[in-house]
């Protein structure tokens, strides 16, 4: 007989887990769904985000959402950085996306070796007075160590939604995803365009990696746990599409905290790519394909 | 004389081995109709890609109201006044017709607006052009006739001083021919310099002022419709010796 109260516990905190895994989703989806550049790299800026959080919240004592809020301008101009050498050596070359993946793994490799030469290989974890608080909801549990980082996620990719349906700058957006030529001779720099999208990928990191921390204890090699998951939420999702990121992130959460509560933590990855390869031999564009 | 809108001089392009361009040139003066025609495989759109910026001549030089643009990035044409249509129409697909128009009106013609004022710009256009109910459809439903109007929509969301068509006639029927005609006659006398690149001989000759022929990246032919029509090099170009 399956108990209703675990049942229940297990899709909720999926729910929330999936909000979470939204936004840091949410750089992939910009990024390789709008851009096509395979950004490998994108959990380790995560991880940089939280090893950041970390260190201003045990040295200062700053509440982590507010660093994560903080930090999103800095890593918006790291993001920039990063395009317009990534466009420099390889895009503009005509260079083959195999080369650029090979850039990542390189930026990936170098992020992790800076944060271990600078914060050790332990465990960090950061703290605030609601962290260890919970909702009691009758016969489900909320705790606010899951329940912020997913609202903040939820509202991450609103904005980020809207941003792309109602603004020069996001129009431009999708616009350089479907045709970059065609986006120049209406005027609009597609390097420039290009470089803002990868920013804002880029600056999704530094809440996502803020969240992180809020959630789980941090270590350097973390991020490589993240690649496969984050692409397979944009790639469910439908590339592109952040409101699909979003749907796609809560799906992935709910699967995996089922196999986990029912056969436990080790099948939860196997059953939410399972799950992904099921979808898209129905549905190859995704849920919200463009 | 006034000096030229736009002028190319001794244009070079080569594809690997095949010389597209041999050392074109046109010229065309503020206000005017130039007609570009020439057979199949003949420049007409390698010419064009180079006066908008797609490709980068080998050797020439491309003169825009008196500067040297031969090296400027599309973009920068596109905000100077250069805007062009496409043989196959391609829109933004995500986005509805109004949202398409949006884009060059900000970048290209510089708006620099809230997005709403754009978008009662847009409309504006859209009704000069006579497409106004099209305007939140998403493109992909469109009409093969309207998709053009589109795109002729979209370029003058550019603010174009030179508006050059690649073909906007192709696959449109006689009245839709007309149609797309008289838009055209009625921007051209708002003062947008055209230039129209058409196989469809009755368009190109009724609407050009003077008419451009080329061949084998060569120009071979020059003068107003009627000289051309009685051309002896184009007649053989055309229906051969």
């Amino acid at each position: 007989m399956v108990s209703i109260d675990l049942l229940l516990n297990a899709v909720v905190a999926g729910i929330l887990i999936g909000g979470f895994y939204a936004a840091v989703s949410l750089g992939i989806s910009v990024v390789f769904g709008l851009l096509d550049i395979a950004n490998i790299a994108h959990p380790l800026f995560v991880i940089t985000g939280s090893y950041f959080t970390f260190y201003l919240n045990s040295n200062f004592g700053l509440d982590p959402i507010l660093v994560g809020l903080i930090l999103m301008p800095l890593f918006f101009v790291i993001g920039n950085i990063v395009y317009q050498s990534y466009y420099h050596f390889f895009e503009k070359q005509g260079a083959e996306p195999l080369r650029g993946l090979v850039f990542f793994f390189g930026v990936l490799f170098l992020i992790e070796v800076s944060i271990i030469i600078t914060f050790g290989v332990d465990y960090q974890l950061v703290e605030a007075a609601y962290l260890g608080e919970s909702l009691n909801l009758g016969i489900v549990n909320v705790s606010y160590r899951l329940f912020i980082p997913f609202l903040v996620g939820v509202l991450l990719t609103t904005g980020l939604h809207f941003f792309f349906a109602k603004t020069f700058y996001g129009r431009a957006i999708m616009g350089v995803s479907q045709d970059s030529l065609a986006l120049s001779l209406m005027g609009a720099d597609p390097v420039r365009i290009k470089s803002v999208a990868f920013g804002i990928g880029i600056a999704t990191a530094s809440m996502a990696g803020a969240l992180l921390v809020m959630i789980l204890p941090i270590e350097p090699a973390l991020g490589r746990e993240y690649i496969g998951r984050v692409f397979a939420v944009a790639v469910l999702g439908g590339l592109g599409s952040v409101k699909g990121a979003l749907f796609a992130a809560i799906i992935l959460g709910i699967a995996e905290s089922l196999t986990a509560t029912y056969f436990g933590a080790a099948w939860s990855s196997g059953v939410s790519f399972g799950f992904l390869l099921l979808v898209l031999a129905v549905r190859p564009a995704g849920l919200f394909g463009r | 004389m006034s000096q030229p809108l736009l002028e190319v001089q001794q244009v070079f392009k080569n594809f690997g081995g095949f010389a597209a361009l041999s050392g074109v040139n046109i010229y065309v003066n503020p206000g005017e109709r130039l007609g570009l025609i020439g057979p199949n495989g003949s420049g007409k759109t390698t010419m064009i890609n180079c006066i908008s910026g797609l490709l980068t001549p080998e050797k020439g030089k491309i003169i825009f109201e008196g500067n040297d643009i031969t090296q400027m990035t599309p973009h920068h044409r596109a905000r100077a006044g250069i805007m062009r249509t496409f043989q196959i129409p391609k829109p933004f697909n995500s986005m509805t017709v109004v949202e398409n128009l949006c884009i060059p009106l900000e970048y290209a013609a510089e708006h620099k607006t809230s997005l709403s004022v754009a978008e009662e710009e847009a409309r504006k256009i859209l009704t000069l052009i006579g497409i106004e109910a099209l305007g939140d459809l998403k493109p992909t439903g469109l009409t093969q006739v309207d998709m053009r109007k589109m795109e002729l929509a979209r370029s003058l969301a550019g603010r174009p001083k030179l508006l050059i068509l690649d073909e906007v006639m192709a696959g449109l029927s006689g009245s839709e021919v007309d149609e797309i005609l008289e838009i055209l006659f009625k921007l051209n006398e708002q003062g947008i310099t055209i230039i129209m690149i058409e196989h469809v001989m009755r368009a190109v000759l009724g609407f050009s002022k003077r008419i451009s022929v080329l061949n084998t990246g060569l120009n071979i032919a020059e003068g107003t419709p009627d000289e051309i029509l009685n051309n002896p090099e184009v007649e053989k170009v055309y229906l051969g010796e």
